[in-house]
């Protein structure tokens, strides 16, 4: 007869004391006295605290086993840890186990009836007790078995709670770790913040340090630039003095003295070379060197490149050639810098070659629309270490030419300098003692330069209206001084409130154009100011804004609001209204071929004439009275309605009385035609359609026309 | 984490232990006694058992403690109230509570505090005889 009453895990540390309650209860359960119930329950708590101890837990098992007379109560506790090492040593009690438990052991032996311990180091170890049972128990029987059990599980809700309340407390544990855990968050946050502000700070002392080091740099090329141009003077006066006397004009030189007078002459020559270099240098640095931009080919540049450097070849050891050019396209950039640039390469080339040949060609790339120019040579060659130490200031690298060969070292600094001048870039590609290949790469058409010689010029150009344009974002002053260039309002760009109230000081604008964006607040004032002052309160202010404030504008005594961005026409429009200028002429096309479209937009200057087109008479009818033209082109024959009724249409409405038209067309009229189109201005046979005939018809109609048009 | 309440009566602190005590609860009832010792004063300490159905070699040896801990601290401590199931099972377990005074119930138990107090001289000759 054997029964398992229970099995118990053990895998916390407050599973001991469930374990000892159970005990107690299974004990008293299956007719242990209260004295036995307390020895088997304080041996089981001494195993099972040592299986918890020292494997981190394990099982317990409960049994009934044996016959009648002879039952016994038997509790096994088996755990998987190290196992004892020293359990001969533990049993006799000559060896105590650090944490001095191994009365555990002992004590349970004397506790139970009989005890049996098997551990093996790595295999972990079980414990067999048993105790017998007391002869006046209750017999096992299956039934009592079952109802041990149910006893058992009775005790269940009070284990339940335990559990939940166990549960509970891990989860306020949790809790707490979590709110640590945020601690340490908050704490991790408010380090980076600090860190973030060093950061800042930081930054605005390399700001700061950038800006000393950008205006020492700027010292130094004003300084440069100036010195040089006091150097040329005196080195002007010795070239000319040492010329003077090998000329013999002040008497007889000896030998001696015409050989002194040489060197004096070359000392000077080169120092004049290594001074315009500078000079050339500072300028570019100080950016007050132009761009000017002109169409040329690669080939006439070679041209004058090759009678220019020919000179430079000593004896037939080296060969200058030009590659053939002339399918190049053609370059529209600054033809004396980039000449400059490969006159540098060159020049250097032919120092640095023995012998061998100097080859120069073009290249062009039609994605990028650069054109890059190449200059190899099988010279010394440089060492890749050695690279960017030829393009700063002074550098020279050693090499056995030295002795030979001179120069400044500034040649490719300058060099590089220019080529970024005209947005381009330098590369060098060299095998030392093989030779060197220098190119230079920049876009075939420059625009470098435009902006910085349109902005901020406030010399006023007499012939035309002076609109002050007070706008911080360059990009938009200068869209806007584009829109009107060939105008005759004239932009002259404040780019801060400051700015344009120092303007208005010397110069009175026909109009102000103000952005409202950027410079808020400000800016509104300014308008207010504007209206309160007797001085501008009739020079008429448009308001250019990207944030739809209209009815603000308007309120504080804007004449106009533009919204962002502004196109010509709307531009245009809103000077012409605000000054009551006529800056353009408004034609009005009326044909159906889209030939004529063409040709007139083509044939009127942009700038001076705006063109808008309908179809035929009707179409120009219905628009007529919204949008008045200066002048009419007429064409006679159209689908719909044409010339002749559009004509008749026109001259019965009064209020366009005074309209010049001007009548275009490709047939030869017949007299009572003609006669029809005596209330037009002028006819025009489109075989004779050119631009001088045109604007010149426009001009003498409008001029007859009671001088309507400004110009 | 459940704690085991610490009455104060006059100098002396008691502790009842109603529940089975885990390990960690015993702990930290160690950590805490010794502290309301120094925080309050206290001469002597006494620790009714009389809930427990079982001390083991853990619980014992903790008991022994706590009377030694008390002892650097200058208070007696008193433990009452032992049934006599765990008593036996004590000494058969080979665990004397050598350095633990005992009494049977809570008066006497005060009573023997008070008298210890009182006479520091003649405990330490009981011991010594």
């Amino acid at each position: 007869m054997d029964f398992c009453l229970l099995q118990v895990a053990i895998a916390a540390e407050t599973d001991i004391v469930q374990v000892r309650s159970r005990t107690r209860r299974l004990a008293e359960l299956v007719g242990f006295d209260l004295q036995d119930q307390t020895r088997i329950t304080t041996a089981v708590s001494e195993m099972a605290r040592n299986a918890y101890e020292y494997a981190r837990g394990g099982r317990i098992s409960f049994r009934l086993t044996g016959e009648a007379p002879r039952r016994t109560f038997e509790i096994v506790v088996r755990d998987r840890g190290p196992g004892i090492s020293d359990l001969d040593g533990v049993l006799s009690g000559t060896r105590k186990s650090a944490t001095g438990m191994g009365i555990g052991l002992i004590g349970a032996r004397r506790l139970m009836d009989d005890f049996e311990i098997v551990s093996k180091p790595g295999a972990g170890t079980t414990v067999r007790m048993r105790k017998a049972l007391p002869a006046n128990a209750a017999p096992t029987t299956p039934a009592a078995v079952k109802d041990i059990i149910a006893k058992l599980a009775a005790d269940g809700p009070a284990d339940a709670v335990a559990e939940i309340s166990r549960q509970n407390q891990q989860i306020l544990l949790q809790l707490e770790e979590l709110h640590e855990r945020q601690e340490d968050l908050e704490r991790l946050n408010q380090e980076l913040q600090d860190t973030n502000r060093g950061v800042v700070a930081l930054y605005a002392e390399l700001d700061e340090r950038a800006d000393h080091l950008r205006r020492a740099d700027e010292l130094k090329s004003k300084f440069l630039s100036h010195m040089s141009h006091e150097f040329r003077t005196p080195l002007n006066s010795i070239m000319a003095l040492s010329r003077l006397l090998l000329s013999r004009s002040d008497g007889e030189l000896t030998a001696e003295q015409e050989t002194q007078v040489g060197f004096i002459r070359k000392a000077a020559q080169n120092l004049t070379e290594l001074v315009d270099d500078l000079l050339d240098l500072a300028k570019v640095e100080a950016g007050k060197t132009t761009v000017v931009a002109s169409q040329f080919s690669v080939a006439s540049l070679f041209g004058a490149l090759r009678g220019m450097l020919r000179p430079l070849l000593i004896g037939d050891n080296v060969v200058l050639v030009f590659d053939d050019s002339q399918n190049m396209p053609l370059l529209d950039t600054d033809e004396g810098k980039l000449s400059q640039i490969l006159r540098n390469f060159i020049s250097n080339a032919i120092k640095f070659t023995e012998k061998g040949e100097v080859r120069v060609w073009a290249t062009t790339d039609s994605v990028a629309d650069t054109v890059s120019l190449h200059v190899r040579d099988t010279g010394i060659g440089i060492a890749a270490g050695d690279i960017d130490i030829i393009f700063q200031e002074f550098g020279q690298v050693a090499h056995r030419l030295q002795g030979r060969v001179k120069g400044t070292g500034l040649g490719l600094p300058l060099a590089k300098k220019l080529a970024e001048l005209l947005g381009g870039t330098i590369i060098v590609d060299s095998v030392l003692g093989e030779g060197s290949t220098f190119t230079v790469t920049i876009p075939r058409i420059c625009r470098v330069g435009e902006p910085q010689e349109i902005y901020d010029d406030w010399s006023i150009d007499a012939e035309r209206l002076p609109v002050l344009v007070v706008e911080d974002d360059p990009a938009d002053s200068l869209a806007i001084q584009r829109l009107l260039a060939g105008s005759i309002y004239q932009p002259l760009v404040a780019r801060s409130v400051r700015d344009a109230r120092r303007f208005m000081q010397s110069v009175r604008p026909d109009a102000i154009l103000l952005d409202i964006v950027l410079v808020g607040e400000e800016s509104w004032r300014l308008l207010l100011e504007l209206r309160s002052q007797d001085a501008g309160n009739d020079i008429p202010v448009i308001v250019t804004s990207s944030t739809g404030e209209v009815r603000k504008a308007v309120h504080l005594g804007a004449d106009d609001y533009l919204a962002k961005p502004v196109d010509r026409d709307r531009l245009i429009d809103a000077l012409d209204r605000a000054t009551g200028r006529h800056s353009t002429t408004r034609v009005l096309l009326i044909d159906d071929e889209e030939v004529t479209h063409y040709l007139v937009r083509q044939l009127l200057p942009r700038s001076q004439y705006r063109v808008w087109i309908a179809r035929d008479g009707r179409h120009a009818l219905d628009h007529l009275s919204e949008n008045r033209p200066d002048v009419i082109l007429l064409d006679l024959a159209m689908p719909g309605m044409d010339g002749f009724s559009f004509l008749s249409r026109l001259r019965e409405d009064t209020s366009f009385a005074g309209l010049p038209v001007i009548v275009l067309t490709s047939s030869v009229l017949h007299p009572e035609e003609r006669s029809s189109l005596s209330s037009t201005s002028m006819v025009i046979s489109k075989s004779e359609l050119a631009s001088d005939t045109l604007v010149n018809a426009i001009g003498s109609v409008l001029g007859a026309e009671a001088g309507i048009g400004a110009r | 984490m459940a704690e085991i309440p610490i009455l104060r009566i006059g100098d002396c602190l008691l502790v009842s232990i109603q529940v089975d005590m885990h390990d960690r609860l015993a702990l930290a009832l160690q950590d805490d006694l010794t502290q309301r010792i120094v925080a309050d004063r206290a001469r002597g300490v006494m620790i009714d058992i009389s809930a427990l159905e079982i001390v083991d070699s853990f619980i014992g040896r903790m008991l022994n403690n706590i009377a030694a801990m008390s002892k650097v601290l200058d208070a007696v401590t008193v433990v009452v109230g032992m049934r006599p199931a765990v008593a036996i099972t004590l000494v058969e377990l080979g665990l004397g509570l050598t350095g633990v005074r005992t009494a049977l119930n809570v008066d006497k138990g005060l009573a023997l505090i008070r008298r210890i107090i009182d006479n520091p001289e003649r405990d330490d000759a009981d011991r010594e005889r």
